[in-house]
């Protein structure tokens, strides 16, 4: 249990003396390249011998569990690029080009949902990007209606149904419309308030913008409303992000996500039109960092783990304090474990015992399609071992602690030797104060908190082959 | 659309308080038929205004109210940075004008939404008429109070509600006024555009579309073009007062 988060929120107090346990030359050793395991093992193990086959047995599989279904939606279209991006995106203004795209997407949903029990309810739908408001609002009506026809969309009030808006793309009625269609939860693109940085970025966008939909948002029944930030940007500095967090604080939103810039030029073509020279040093990072846990802490937001903070009446914290939190590729959710499927280019499905990825690439996305077959073009079926290691990463992600001897009573081995490599591993980092032992319980002090990724790293035994230059850094 | 003289002429003067079918609806709703005759006298009849002409302007001295006696129209507010919203719409036996009482012009432009007819009852001529008659100022004030009361209404509408159930309270605030003038409140043409509509409501069009063709769907209504039909009425009612859900923002 993640006790620790129980006392932050009855002794904040006591939180805010938690946040200021600090210690930058411990950080800076474990400042090492690492992965989000937002999927464990991470897409970097998926290989090209996965096919749509695979992919159709494992929703055939899937259908005995009759866990209930999560659907995202990956539309790739940007109608300006921000420099700082790495996601998997189509720059172009003209949204006709959008047609041809949810004509293949259709074809996917056909084709999948042949393989489901479409009985199963939908909990969860995500529209990501690229950004889904690039869409006009006879689009995203469409796809509603499409989703509906093949899986069957819920209107139940627990349902999660979140979409992804950039605020400089999207107005009032775009909300009343979104709603209308059974969104239910918002997450806005904010980055940081400050014009220089903004502009650097490519992306400048007031904060009367955001502020507008927010209120909407709440005036609409929205919940759960998230904000993201950005760190390690162009310009900013410690003292211009505390600002930004100033007003962000203001502004009040459940969940906030504060995500870590990471500067891969070589990687992700638009970070080139950014100038590395006007890049904070690490030093400024790291208090950036610092300032942020402190800010947010103070001003009452749990820390959930990694990049995310949430207020400790968010469905978010709360599922972490009753130890149901979950971790997907989209970060933390509250929901059960759902089998998720994932449509569109670049997405990638968990469905049963396997990660299935479609191309990054429109054209082959399409090609696969057009040839009336599933896209799938790299995966991994996980063993015994994998599944083994994959629930102790995500409990450890999400707990913020682990139980290995629970985990060897429910997959009937015995832990003390089967974890001896990563027990060993752990031994450095607790001598450091990153986690604290008894017996076999692990659990993670607040700077292990922050170092959660270097934690779980110690479970993983696909990461010796795979080289670290491709993982962004912890910190 | 323009009328041949003959038909012009007997729309005139069918138009008498008397005889006129709203006058138990309308400002006159409590006069005595010796009085209805003074009132009557004070009434400037028009012409009838074709579809898309504006009955009056925004900022135009405010000399009159009007009463509609049939069609429909719509008032336009103006802010100046082009951005031009729908404030009302007026249907037969309601009073057009009322809000430009204290500061002598009309707020907002008013616009025929199809061939429609309108009473003139010049406000100086009013007033005066209404200090002797005692039921004539009470029904101005039950009037304008029904305004007031409409608009606090729409400010909840608008501030808060979900767009399901802006477009389901605004059918049923259109049956209701059907139904008190004797019409059918299940059955019904719409006068006004789905963009009108979306304007006054603060939806996009596209919203606007969506919903009916939804609440088509689950049989709540039935929409052909501009006629709508209400199957559901409890339903629909139910659609309008549903709470959002739990905020926790």
């Amino acid at each position: 249990m993640p006790v620790h988060a129980t006392a932050a929120l009855a002794h904040p107090t006591l939180a805010a003396a938690e946040a200021t346990a600090w210690d930058d030359a411990l950080i800076r050793r474990y400042d090492t390249s690492g992965p989000r395991y937002t999927s464990y093992p991470t897409a970097l193990s998926f290989h090209d011998q996965f096919h749509a086959d695979d992919m159709s047995q494992a929703l055939e599989r899937s259908n005995a569990s009759q866990k209930p279904l999560s659907l995202y939606v990956h539309v790739p279209f940007c109608r300006k690029i921000c420099f700082y991006c790495a996601c998997n995106k189509i720059a172009t203004k003209n949204t006709a080009l959008a047609e041809p795209y949810l004509s293949r997407l259709d074809r996917e949903m056909v084709l999948t949902s042949r393989h489901l029990d479409t009985q199963r309810p939908v909990q969860q739908l995500h529209w990501g990007g690229g950004t889904p408001t690039f869409l006009t609002l006879d689009q995203m009506s469409d796809l509603i209606d499409r989703l509906d026809a093949r899986f069957g969309l819920s209107s139940a009030p627990d349902r999660d149904y979140a979409v992804e808006i950039d605020p400089r793309e999207a107005d009032v009625f775009t909300l009343r419309h979104l709603q209308s269609l059974g969104f239910n939860r918002l997450s806005l693109g904010v980055q940081d308030l400050n014009l220089r940085v903004q502009t650097a970025i490519n992306r400048v966008q007031p904060r009367v913008l955001t502020e507008t939909l927010m209120e909407e948002a709440h005036r609409l029944g929205f919940r759960s409303l998230n904000l993201d930030l950005i760190y390690g940007l162009p310009f900013q500095t410690q003292q211009s992000f505390a600002d930004t967090l100033h007003q962000i604080i203001e502004l009040n939103p459940a969940r906030l996500s504060v995500f870590n810039y990471a500067h891969m030029p070589t990687r992700f073509a638009p970070q080139r039109r950014i100038n590395a020279a006007d890049l904070p040093s690490a030093e400024e990072k790291l208090a950036m960092l610092h300032t942020t846990i402190e800010m947010l802490t103070q001003a009452g937001y749990v820390h959930i783990g990694m990049d995310h903070f949430a207020r400790p009446d968010d469905s978010l914290a709360q599922a972490q304090r009753n130890g149901t939190l979950q971790r997907n590729f989209q970060g933390y959710s509250s929901h059960a474990q759902c089998d998720l499927i994932g449509l569109g280019v670049s997405a990638i499905s968990r469905v049963d015992d396997v990660y299935a990825q479609n191309p990054t690439q429109l054209a082959h996305y399409e090609a696969a399609l057009d040839e009336g077959r599933l896209a799938t073009v790299k995966g991994l079926r996980l063993n015994k071992d994998d599944l083994i290691r994959r629930e102790v990463i995500e409990r450890l992600m999400c707990d913020m602690a682990i139980d290995l001897d629970a985990i060897g009573q429910r997959w009937e081995i015995d832990a003390a030797d089967y974890f001896a490599t990563a027990l060993e591993r752990l031994h450095t980092a607790e001598q450091d104060g990153l986690v604290t032992r008894q017996g076999l319980y692990f659990q993670a002090t607040p700077i292990g908190r922050l170092l959660i990724r270097h934690l779980a790293m110690a479970f993983d035994t696909h990461l010796e082959c795979q080289g670290s230059q491709r993982y962004s850094k912890i910190v | 659309m323009s009328y041949p003289a003959s038909q012009r002429r007997s729309l005139l003067q069918e138009a008498r308080c008397q005889t006129c079918s709203l006058s138990s609806l309308c400002l006159p709703l409590a006069l005595e038929l010796e009085d209805m005759s003074q009132f009557d006298a004070i009434i400037r009849r028009r012409s009838p205004l074709k579809k898309g002409e504006p009955l009056f302007r925004q900022g135009d001295p405010f000399t009159s109210v009007y009463a509609v006696r049939s069609g429909s129209l719509k008032q336009v507010t103006s802010e100046g940075n082009g951005n031009d919203q729908l404030t009302n719409f007026f249907l037969p036996s309601e009073l057009v004008g009322l809000d430009g009482i204290d500061e002598e012009h009309y707020p907002g432009t008013v616009i025929a939404l199809e061939t429609t007819t309108v009473c003139e009852i010049p406000f100086d001529r009013l007033d005066s008429l209404s200090e002797e008659l005692p039921e004539l100022r009470g029904q101005l004030y039950r009037s304008m109070s029904k305004e007031l009361r409409d608009d606090r209404r729409m400010m909840r509408l608008l501030s808060r509600k979900t767009a399901d159930q802006r477009l389901a309270s605004f059918l049923i605030t259109l049956s209701d006024r059907f139904r008190r003038r004797g019409y059918s409140p299940y059955s019904f043409r719409l006068s006004m555009s789905r963009a009108d509509i979306g304007n006054y409501l603060g939806l996009a069009v596209e919203t606007v579309s969506r919903i009916l063709s939804r609440f088509q769907q689950q049989s709540v209504v039935a929409v052909s073009g501009r006629e709508v039909n209400i199957l559901d009425m409890q339903r629909l009612i139910t659609l309008a007062e549903e709470e959002a859900q739990t905020i926790t923002r």
